[in-house]
């Protein structure tokens, strides 16, 4: 039983990236209707710009705060590609635009970041943690965990009580509408690109040193990313955050099991397919009827 | 006062000229009538005046200062405000929502719920569960809270009963009467032209008649010729 309540606790770390990854997900597309693939390669890039710059001896914070920078330059670059090269394409366009992006992002971060070689990431939270029940409670969990509540809370607030929440609401139900009226429809639209990158950026070097730290396995975040998104609809931020957190929680019970934890990967896989069948239960009853 | 005109204005779609040489003029307290069968380039004229697709030729002037290379997004805030047809709500906004979100500093909400009371009592109600009428009510009003000097209005009575279209055009007459210049696109043309001070039709991307709206709302038998034209004749 505490073996269980040991690895469900362990899994709150990722868990708490995970939400943090859902969460930019769903605000990505939510304010500027895109399905963003490469959200994690984008903060996969600060990540490593951050440990490239620990190896090279830089201290760690300014590290830290370079590699968020980037990754939000990184993730602005690819808004502005969507914002002026496809501003008046479909959803479906746009999100196969970031798919192929996410690929060639990939091959050239491989390529950059030394391969498949795991690199050695520091652990940007430090400190011992809580005992909980027995259990210790990582400090990066509780980072971690921590830094998606705020999301979700601030993101929530921002969008329902401030003017640059109306208007970024205005920007995601209609952009042209929002452009008559005046609003910064393009300024807004690459903000909400360089905050995603940001906080993509800080989930990946949370989880990083937990993880196999190579350029493509972070990348390739983007599925428990989306699985915690989907939980929400793309829609809500807590639903993500929840999400996020269970699918870590159960990722991290499924390795207690000796035969399920070489695919404790699949997880999200499996909530994805499980939250889309859910989702169709009522045009399959409609259907029965 | 000239507030908005465009002269020799060419717009096309998909390289074929839809607005052909066309000669606006939109005045302060004056509201411009744009009357014209479906398919005459009526809304197209109002897109390229504000910004929406792009000027093939000629020249879109916002008192006096040239807008052919402004964007959508800057003609706005210079002061051309365009009411796009279709009832262009945020819809999972309330009432009050869709008119702060435009709302100009020197702006204030209690102006539009003098405009239209109807929505003071509405305000907290989101819009999409608004009828037609006070849809276009909160359009309309969004549209006057990022104080423009001109608002272009296309279509506003489509699909709306006509006690609300009624309505609707008194408020549009009170928008000019507070000084402001007004073109309106209306399918409701009677009413249109007992509201309107200018008249233009359009007919095939071109205006084919420009005058007042008293004489063309006194001569049916001409306002069916000029929306019409041969096959009016034929008829």
């Amino acid at each position: 039983m505490n073996s269980l309540l040991t690895s469900a606790v362990a899994g709150l770390s990722a868990g708490g990236a995970y939400a943090i990854l859902g969460v930019c997900v769903v605000f990505t597309y939510r304010l500027v209707s895109v399905v963003k693939f490469t959200a994690t390669a984008l903060g996969a890039i600060g990540a490593f710009v951050m440990v490239i710059m620990t190896e090279m001896g830089y201290p760690l914070l300014p590290s830290v705060l370079v590699g968020i920078l980037v990754g939000a330059l990184a993730s602005t670059a690819v808004g502005l590609i969507t914002t002026i090269w496809f501003s008046g394409s479909s959803q479906s366009i746009k999100a196969a635009v970031t798919a192929a992006l996410l690929v060639c992002i990939i091959a050239m971060g491989q390529r950059l970041t030394g391969g498949q070689q795991p690199r050695a990431f520091p652990d940007i939270v430090g400190g011992a943690g809580i005992q909980l029940a027995g259990v210790t409670i990582t400090a990066a969990s509780l980072v971690a965990i921590g830094f998606a509540v705020f999301l979700t809370v601030a993101a929530e607030q921002v969008l329902n009580r401030t003017r640059m929440g109306l208007q970024l609401r205005a920007l995601s139900e209609r952009p042209m509408a929002a452009e008559l009226l005046g609003i910064p429809v393009r300024r807004l639209a690459i903000g909400v690109w360089a905050a995603s990158g940001a906080m993509t950026s800080i989930a990946l070097m949370l989880v990083a040193p937990l993880r196999s730290p190579d350029f493509g396995s972070l990348s390739l975040l983007v599925v428990p990313a989306f699985a915690a998104a989907l939980i929400g609809s793309f829609k809500s931020f807590r639903a993500a955050l929840v999400g996020g957190i269970l699918i870590g929680v159960i990722e991290g019970l499924a390795s207690v099991f000796v035969g399920l934890n070489q695919y404790r990967a699949a997880v999200p896989f499996l909530v994805i397919l499980v939250v889309l069948l859910w989702s169709q239960r009522g045009a399959q009853w409609d259907e029965a009827r | 006062m000239n507030i908005l005109e465009t002269e020799n204005l060419v717009i096309k779609r998909m390289g074929i000229p839809v607005v052909r040489e066309v000669n606006l003029v939109a005045s302060s307290g004056e509201i411009s009538v744009l009357l014209g069968a479906n398919g005459a380039g009526k809304t197209t004229l109002l897109e390229g005046i504000s910004g929406i697709i792009p000027i093939a030729s000629g020249s879109v002037e916002l008192e006096g200062n040239d807008m052919v290379k402004v964007s959508a997004g800057k003609r706005a805030l210079a002061g051309i405000a365009h009411v796009e047809q279709g009832r262009t709500i945020f819809g999972s906004m309330t009432t009050e929502e869709n008119l702060k979100v435009a709302l100009h500093p020197d702006a204030s909400l209690e102006e539009i719920y003098e405009l239209f009371p109807e929505l003071l009592a509405r305000k907290d109600v989101q819009s999409m569960m608004l009828s037609g009428g006070e849809q276009q009510m909160v359009v309309i009003g969004r549209a006057l809270v990022g104080r423009p000097k001109v608002v272009l209005i296309d279509e506003m009575s489509a699909g709306l009963a006509p006690v609300v279209v009624n309505r609707l055009m008194k408020g549009v007459r009170r928008l000019a009467d507070l000084g402001l210049a007004v073109v309106l696109v209306e399918q409701f043309a009677n009413l249109a032209l007992e509201i309107g001070d200018r008249a233009y039709v359009m007919r095939r991307g071109s205006f084919v008649y420009e005058g007042d709206c008293a004489t063309l709302g006194n001569d049916p038998d001409q306002l069916h010729h000029l929306y019409l034209g041969d096959i009016g004749e034929a008829a």
